[in-house]
């Protein structure tokens, strides 16, 4: 079975909110609402350190991290198992979707998302431009709405938008149940977790911490262009997809599927 | 054996008079306001009340609560002595249910406002999850409510019978029949107090069952419900019958007025000091190490929602009935009531608020709050839920509660609630009635 889940380099992410962005865009998310955030852990403002600035020779003590934040598409689900209508659901591939024309907006599972993720729609939706963005419908008033992995890029054989934006190649996406995949191998080798693990959701989105991860397909310190013959080769190997130039171009989505970057 | 007294048939409002048509006239009044509120509501969407996308929800839900315990009342008090073959408070079980299904009313068409696309209602038929614990509450409010109509019925019809009512649907007036109404009225409590202990502790559920909101995920909280809804119920019963036996031809017999009284000190002593004591005792003495630091930190409150409800809705009510020489005045049990219903109202304020003040995860620049998109320089975002009901919200609200006032009015106009002295078989009641 396909399990999709996404891993997030907190050492790499450079807090430029692209994934954000771009997430709002390909979505065509309404003016008011994120379904992905980058938040700042340090100070108590965006972009703000906590601890002190070196001064008189001391070496100071700011602290910053960024903490890209979306929903989680957990495998305990809260907000599936509340929602009194099955609007709420997870996908045979891990997905945790939403059914827009059978959710009844009583945000229940808005009060059991613990990572606050989902957004209603309060009022009617606006877009700038008004036609709206990217490749998603529009949800209507009175419906809850959140991050989709971008299903329908997914199901392209496209990553999420958040994931072929991302300037620091902070976030990989793969199939948590294929053990070669990157994402399996990368929580396999680096110092992962799960947001608020304690709380028994087992979300599909892993954060790195510690050691920072190559972030891409091919796990060598080398660049693309420098890997030789067999080390090229095994990073092809690692999927059994389409191979181009000995580099698999869209490494994160079953083969069959597998079309070009956007 | 059917009684001789026909005064006892007759609703305990023979007619509306001015002050009852005043009265009617402003519940109806309000009734328009709110669904006029409502459909602009429904127009503009939840954007008009004051909740946003961390905290999401709001006056409706904490007033669901509310009315939900309320409606424990009647249903308990006229069924558990019932169960025991008691006629005990026999004289308020008529009015009791009547309250009790006036209150399920108002709390299951609270949801109806709340709810972003109420057209898509049917879902919860047609695409059930019974996983949901809403789901679960869906259900047991619809039974709740079928179950206080048929038991209001089954209380009133022969004396409906009596009077000629149509409103006893052909149901005939004997003694066979009272006898028979007797047993199906044992078997009727037998299924009340469970559907009622059920309806309270599911109620609870939806909030117990959430890892994510901080006090919310609670073992206790389904027990607090229950005692909650005893307090309440009791004291909203209380209220209701103290108001009809001061503006209608019902009687409250003045020692089982105290008596219940009584009882809602020793409900009112559970719930706000013991079961808040079991709540944050074990907390305040894992997270702290003096001894002055535990005490303070589990009898201490934090928000004025608090306050208001162990303080002026808890200590003072609960002091009011500790003393034997207050409780036995009228005016005392009906301030005292008074305050337990408002404390009940603030507990639930409180847990709503409990759940959304804090986030688990408050890095800035926190969550969208998803308001009208009013430019770039709006603050968007938020890292703690706030909320204050707007005045679209407050109609809506006292509209929904005017129809279960326009119910209970109903009912006192159109139903015998006043029941006839009980006939000697079942006199024997332990002599409570001479206290």
């Amino acid at each position: 079975m396909t399990n999709y889940g996404l891993v997030i380099d907190q050492e790499r992410c450079i807090g430029c909110q692209s994934c954000s962005l771009t997430c709002k865009q390909e979505n065509n998310v309404p003016m008011g609402q994120f379904w992905n955030r980058v938040l700042t852990q340090g100070g108590d403002h965006v972009d703000t350190p906590s601890g002190d600035y070196p001064e008189g020779g001391d070496g100071g003590t700011l602290e910053m991290t960024y903490q890209p934040t979306a929903c989680q598409h957990c495998e305990n689900a809260p907000c599936v198992k509340v929602c009194p209508v099955n609007a709420t659901y997870t996908r045979d591939d891990g997905i945790v979707e939403i059914d827009y024309d059978k959710c009844m907006g009583c945000r229940y599972c808005m009060a059991a998302c613990p990572y606050n993720a989902r957004v209603f729609n309060w009022d009617e939706p606006e877009h700038r431009p008004e036609d709206g963005t990217g490749d998603v419908a529009e949800r209507p008033q009175g419906v809850v709405e959140k991050c989709t992995f971008c299903s329908h890029r997914v199901e392209d054989g496209l990553d999420p938008a958040c994931v072929v934006n991302c300037p620091a190649d902070a976030r990989i996406f793969g199939d948590l149940d294929d053990d070669d995949s990157t994402v399996s191998k990368y929580i396999a080798e680096y110092d992962t977790h799960q947001l608020l693990d304690e709380k028994g959701t087992d979300p599909s989105t892993y954060y790195i911490n510690g050691e920072m991860s190559p972030g891409r397909p091919w796990k060598s310190k080398k660049l693309e262009s420098e890997l030789d013959d067999d080390e090229a080769a095994k990073a092809a190997r690692r999927r059994s997809g389409s191979v181009e130039n000995g580099y698999d171009v869209t490494p994160h989505v079953p083969a069959e599927t597998a079309g070009g970057d956007d | 054996m059917a009684d001789d007294d026909t005064t006892a048939r007759r609703p305990v409002l023979s007619s509306f008079g001015t002050l009852g048509r005043g009265w009617l006239g402003v519940l109806a009044l309000l009734l328009v306001i709110g669904l006029g509120a409502w459909a602009y509501q429904l127009q503009h969407g939840l954007i008009e009340t004051g909740m946003r996308n961390v905290f999401s929800w709001g006056l409706y839900i904490m007033l669901f609560v509310l009315f939900v315990g309320l409606s424990a009342g009647g249903l308990i008090l006229s069924s558990a002595p019932k169960f025991f073959h008691s006629q005990r408070y026999e004289g308020f079980a008529r009015l009791g249910v009547l309250v009790s299904l006036g209150c399920i009313i108002v709390a299951g068409l609270l949801i109806l406002p709340d709810i972003g696309r109420p057209d898509r209602i049917y879902q919860f038929v047609t695409s059930p999850d019974f996983r949901s614990p809403m789901v679960w509450d869906f259900g047991i409010v619809m039974l709740y409510g079928a179950l206080n109509v048929w038991y209001l019925w089954l209380l009133t019809r022969r004396d409906l019978a009596a009077r000629g009512s149509r409103l006893s649907l052909w149901v005939s007036d004997s003694a066979a029949g009272r006898d028979r109404d007797r047993t199906l009225m044992f078997w009727t409590a037998v299924c009340a107090l469970p559907a009622a202990v059920a309806l309270h502790s599911v109620t609870g559920w939806i909030f117990a069952t959430q890892v994510g909101r901080g006090d919310w995920f609670s073992p206790l909280v389904a027990p607090v419900f229950i005692a909650k809804a005893l307090v309440s119920g009791l004291g909203l019963l209380l209220v209701v019958s103290i108001l009809a036996d001061r503006f209608t031809a019902f009687t409250a017999d003045r020692g089982e007025l105290t008596s219940l009284g009584k009882l809602l000190g020793i409900f009112l002593a559970f719930h706000v000091v013991y079961l808040l004591a079991a709540e944050r005792l074990p907390h305040a003495w894992a997270h702290h190490f003096g001894f002055w630091a535990i005490t303070s930190n589990f009898l201490i409150g934090d928000t004025v929602y608090f306050w208001l409800w162990t303080g002026l809705g808890g200590a003072v009510p609960l002091l009011l009935l500790a003393t034997p020489s207050l409780r036995r005045r009228t005016a005392v049990i009906f301030t005292a009531s008074v305050l337990a219903v408002f404390g009940t109202l603030f507990e639930g304020i409180r847990l709503v608020f409990t759940g959304y003040q804090r986030v688990n995860i408050n890095a800035a620049p926190g969550i969208a709050t998803g308001g009208e998109y009013a430019g770039l320089t709006t603050d968007a975002w938020a890292t703690a839920g706030t909320y204050t009901p707007t005045a679209v919200e407050i109609a809506v609200t006292v509209g929904v509660i005017s129809i279960g006032a326009l119910i209970v009015m109903a009912g006192l106009r159109y139903l015998p609630l006043q029941r006839a002295a009980p006939d000697a078989a079942y006199a024997t009641d332990g002599g409570d009635r001479t206290q």
